[in-house]
């Protein structure tokens, strides 16, 4: 059995790998994979947490977390394509739809 | 009688309910063939209205006199409603409740200014039909006029009837609206307009002092109502200082609305309004309102824990109106202006009554309570003869006016070239434009004669009964014990008789008597409707004067007597004759004081005043002129002195005096420089503190915001990435905080 305090290590690596993709990368599906990254990160946090103190609430947050991501990505992709029909990039630079 | 009583607070709320009625209906049928015909643009809802509000009047009139009679001694008081319910705080803290409700009191005095407004107002009302509707410049607006007219009629009642000071100020703040409007009626004309603001402007330094004086009563007295405030032990437990404070406060409104010295500089600008406004200010309402409020002043000198305290205060109060009477009259020799010699005449005759007041209460005041109710009296029937005559003065000479106007319309027209620029170097209210009226004018100069005598004091006409009474009581205070100063006040009045009698004269010969002295008065006719009726109507009244007397009417207003009989009129005429003409004295003695008082009167009023005016300006009419008979006599006198007695008073007439008075000794002039020194950089000073300081505040609050604001909104890029790398941030100052607080 692998040291819970290693999967922890993991997470935290995963999460900086994933926030740096987040802030430096253009493409907006590179950033979404970025975000799915992150919150994989989380997730074995939590799985170390629930491998540490034995408590299966880890595990639950762990499925549930899953499964919303699943549909955040969903959701993202197709963000994505209207964005793309409108104006024809996806490129974080370029759209800034959120100041309105 | 119970029901004129209930009907009563309809007299000030018809008119007010007419004014909007007659705005909305001018404003809706303006232009109208029936509502100019047949409806008089308003004339005819405002003459009907006047009409049952003077039936009313009647009804109270007679069903009070006859309460009187039966020996009723108090004021019927009539409480119409609570207005308004308020809590005041006492002295030890706690919370009193007080209602603010609309009564309304009659008493003599009430009563007598109740008439006489309601019944002048009705016949202004009818004058105007002819004089107003019968002018182009006045088409399609004059449903404003008679809008505005009613409401200042409502002031009027308002203010007589209402037994509470609060609303007593009320009603007079609405006269003075309306007289603002009224006067600035022809507002296109710079000059109304500055006699408009001029009026208001004028009037409300005085308003100002009355309000002051009306909170220290409320602080004194807590309350407003007359039956409080007049209440003799009230008025002992309030301070007497206090007591003094208030009622010079109020004074000085009176002033400022009767126009007296040093507050009159309104009214002769006020002549800038229709010739029924004129009649209107200074007849039936607005000026009445300064006497009538002092005249409310009586019960705080006649309270005994004010005895003697107030005899400065009733002192000053004679003072300011023997300066007026004076002042006015001499100014009134040199007006050329028809209306102006009325206005000052006005403001002279006003300043009698104030004389009179002011001996009255200063005679109540020291303990003279017998010649106090006389002085009072005398100078209660002193207002209602000048009303009347005045009233009638000012129509007869819009009658004139009119008359002239058209003239010179007419003849502009027969000659073919009808030049509109030219109608303005005709001065139609220029007497020296005038002359020999007597024939073409009838009824008006017949009119103009009976008024000008009554204001004179011809014996036996009107102002005869009164006058006498307030000179006599002038002497008569300065003959007492601490009255000494009266006797400024005192021969100022006298002198005053005098001049009254040059310069009415003047202004009824250099209209009516002479030649011609222009084509256009060679031209004029009496045709215009309307106008003979109350012309007509307010003669008889004039001449009626005697009947009043005979009455005992000033007695009555003196609340000498409660009685007005017809059966005690013969002998109480003669009494009357005999007290006016020997001065007996109710005792049958024979004051010598008095005799020689009198008969100066009358010397300087009937004889010596009208001889000067007749050697200069009297004449006679052109060949195959007419004048009535009644008339013609004054005419033919005139031309008589005038031929006989030459006068060169081209020295009077060119020193610096005659300068100052046709100036009206400068007193526009020194107001006007003495508001650009101190007022206007004042108001510059205002100005600038209000810029800078208080609006810099505010600006300054409102730039800082949107100076910060615009540096927020710079973060807010629009890219997902900077609100993710924000989201991080802010976590990790949210997780440093809290690590560094645990």
């Amino acid at each position: 059995m692998i040291d819970p305090s290693w999967v922890a290590g993991l997470g935290v690596f995963l999460f900086c790998i994933g926030l740096w993709g987040a802030f430096t990368r253009k493409n907006a599906i590179i950033v979404l994979m970025s975000i799915e990254l992150i919150l994989n990160a989380v997730n074995l946090n939590f799985i170390a947490g629930a491998a540490q103190y034995g408590d299966a609430t880890g595990w639950v947050y762990t499925a549930f977390a899953i499964a919303i991501a699943a549909a955040e990505v969903a959701i993202g992709l197709a963000i994505f394509l209207a964005m793309y029909s409108q104006h024809e990039t996806i490129s974080l630079d370029e759209v800034k739809l959120l100041k309105h | 009688m119970m029901e004129a009583n209930e009907l009563a607070i309809l007299i000030p709320v018809l008119p007010i309910l007419a004014m909007p009625v007659i705005l909305f209906l001018g404003q809706l049928f303006n232009g109208n063939a029936k509502w100019k015909g047949f409806w008089k643009e308003g004339g005819t809802i405002s003459t009907a209205v006047m009409a049952i509000v003077f039936l009313l009047s009647l009804w109270l009139i007679v069903g009070h006199v006859s309460a009187f009679s039966e020996g009723s001694d108090d004021a019927i008081v009539t409480d119409v409603g609570n207005w308004v319910s308020y809590q005041l705080f006492t002295e030890h803290g706690d919370m009193k409740a007080q209602d603010l409700g609309f009564g309304m009191q009659l008493d003599h005095v009430s009563v007598m200014l109740l008439f006489v407004a309601s019944f002048l107002c009705l016949l202004i009302s009818i004058f105007s039909m002819g004089y107003m509707n019968t002018d182009k410049i006045n088409e399609n607006r004059n449903h404003r006029f008679y809008a505005e007219f009613v409401l200042f009629c409502a002031g009027m009642f308002g203010m007589v009837l209402a037994d509470n000071f609060l609303w007593l100020f009320i009603f007079w703040e609405i006269m003075g609206l309306c007289s603002y409007l009224l006067i600035g009626f022809y507002y296109e004309r710079p000059s109304a307009s500055y006699a408009a603001k001029k009026a208001f402007l004028t009037t409300r330094v005085g308003d100002v002092f009355l309000f002051v004086g009306l909170l220290i009563m409320h602080a004194e007295f807590g309350s407003w109502d007359f039956s409080v405030v007049f209440n003799a032990a009230n008025i002992g437990a309030a301070d007497a200082g206090l007591i003094k404070a208030m009622l010079l406060l109020m004074f000085i409104g009176a002033v400022g609305k009767s126009a007296q010295f040093p507050l009159h500089v309104w009214l002769p600008d006020a002549m800038e309004g229709p010739t029924p406004v004129s009649a209107l200010i200074h007849a039936a309402t607005m000026v009445n309102a300064g006497l009538y409020l002092v005249a409310r002043m009586f019960p705080f000198f006649a309270a005994p824990a004010m005895a003697g305290e107030l005899s400065d205060v009733a002192l000053l109060i004679a003072m300011i109106g023997g300066i007026t009477a004076f002042m006015a009259a001499a100014i009134a020799f040199v007006q050329k202006d028809i209306k102006k010699v009325l206005a000052y005449s006005t403001m002279s005759q006003l300043a009698y009554i104030f004389t009179g007041l002011g001996a009255s209460l200063w005679f109540v005041n020291n303990g003279h309570d017998e010649l106090a109710f006389f002085a009072f009296g005398a100078s209660m029937f002193h207002l209602f003869n000048h009303a009347m005559a005045k009233g009638m003065l000012f129509m007869a000479s819009g009658s004139v006016i009119h008359e002239m106007h058209h003239a010179h319309h007419h003849l502009e027209h027969s000659e073919g070239e009808h030049d509109e620029d030219d109608e303005d170097h005709f001065d139609a209210q220029d007497m020296d434009n005038m002359g020999g009226l007597a024939s073409r004018m009838p009824i008006t100069a017949i009119a103009m004669a009976v008024g000008s005598a009554s204001i004179i004091g011809i014996p036996l006409i009107g102002g005869f009964w009164s006058k006498e009474g307030i000179v006599g009581s002038a002497w008569k205070a300065a003959m007492y014990d601490g009255g000494g100063l009266f006797i400024i006040p005192a021969i100022l009045v006298l002198l005053t008789a005098g001049m009254t009698g040059f310069y009415m004269s003047r202004m009824w010969f250099m209209t009516f008597a002479g030649k011609p002295k222009t084509e256009v008065a060679a031209h004029v006719e009496e045709t215009t409707p309307f106008i003979p009726i109350p012309l007509v109507t307010l003669t008889i009244m004039t001449l009626g004067g005697i009947i009043f007397a005979g009455l005992n009417f000033a007695g009555w207003l003196g609340e000498n007597s409660s009685n007005l009989s017809l059966s005690h009129a013969p002998s109480h005429l003669w009494h009357e004759i005999t007290h006016a003409f020997l001065a007996l004295g109710s005792d049958g003695k024979i004051d010598p004081l008095i005799l020689i008082i009198t008969w100066t009167t009358i010397l300087l009023s009937m004889v010596i005043g009208p001889f000067y005016a007749m050697s200069l300006y009297g004449g006679k009419l052109a060949k195959g002129q007419k004048a009535h008979w009644s008339i013609a006599w004054i005419v033919a006198l005139s031309g008589r002195i005038h031929s006989s007695y030459k006068f060169d008073n081209s020295v009077w007439a060119e020193s610096g005096l005659s300068t100052a008075l046709r100036n009206r000794l400068y007193f526009d002039q020194w107001y006007d420089a003495l508001m650009l020194k101190i007022v206007v950089p004042f108001s510059y000073a205002a100005a600038w503190f209000d810029r800078r300081i208080i609006d810099g505040v505010i600006k300054g609050i409102e730039t800082g915001s949107q100076e910060a604001s615009r540096n927020i909104r710079s973060l807010t890029t629009g890219s997902a990435r900077d609100y993710i790398m924000m989201a991080a941030l802010g976590t990790l100052a949210l997780f440093l905080l809290i690590w560094g607080v645990a």
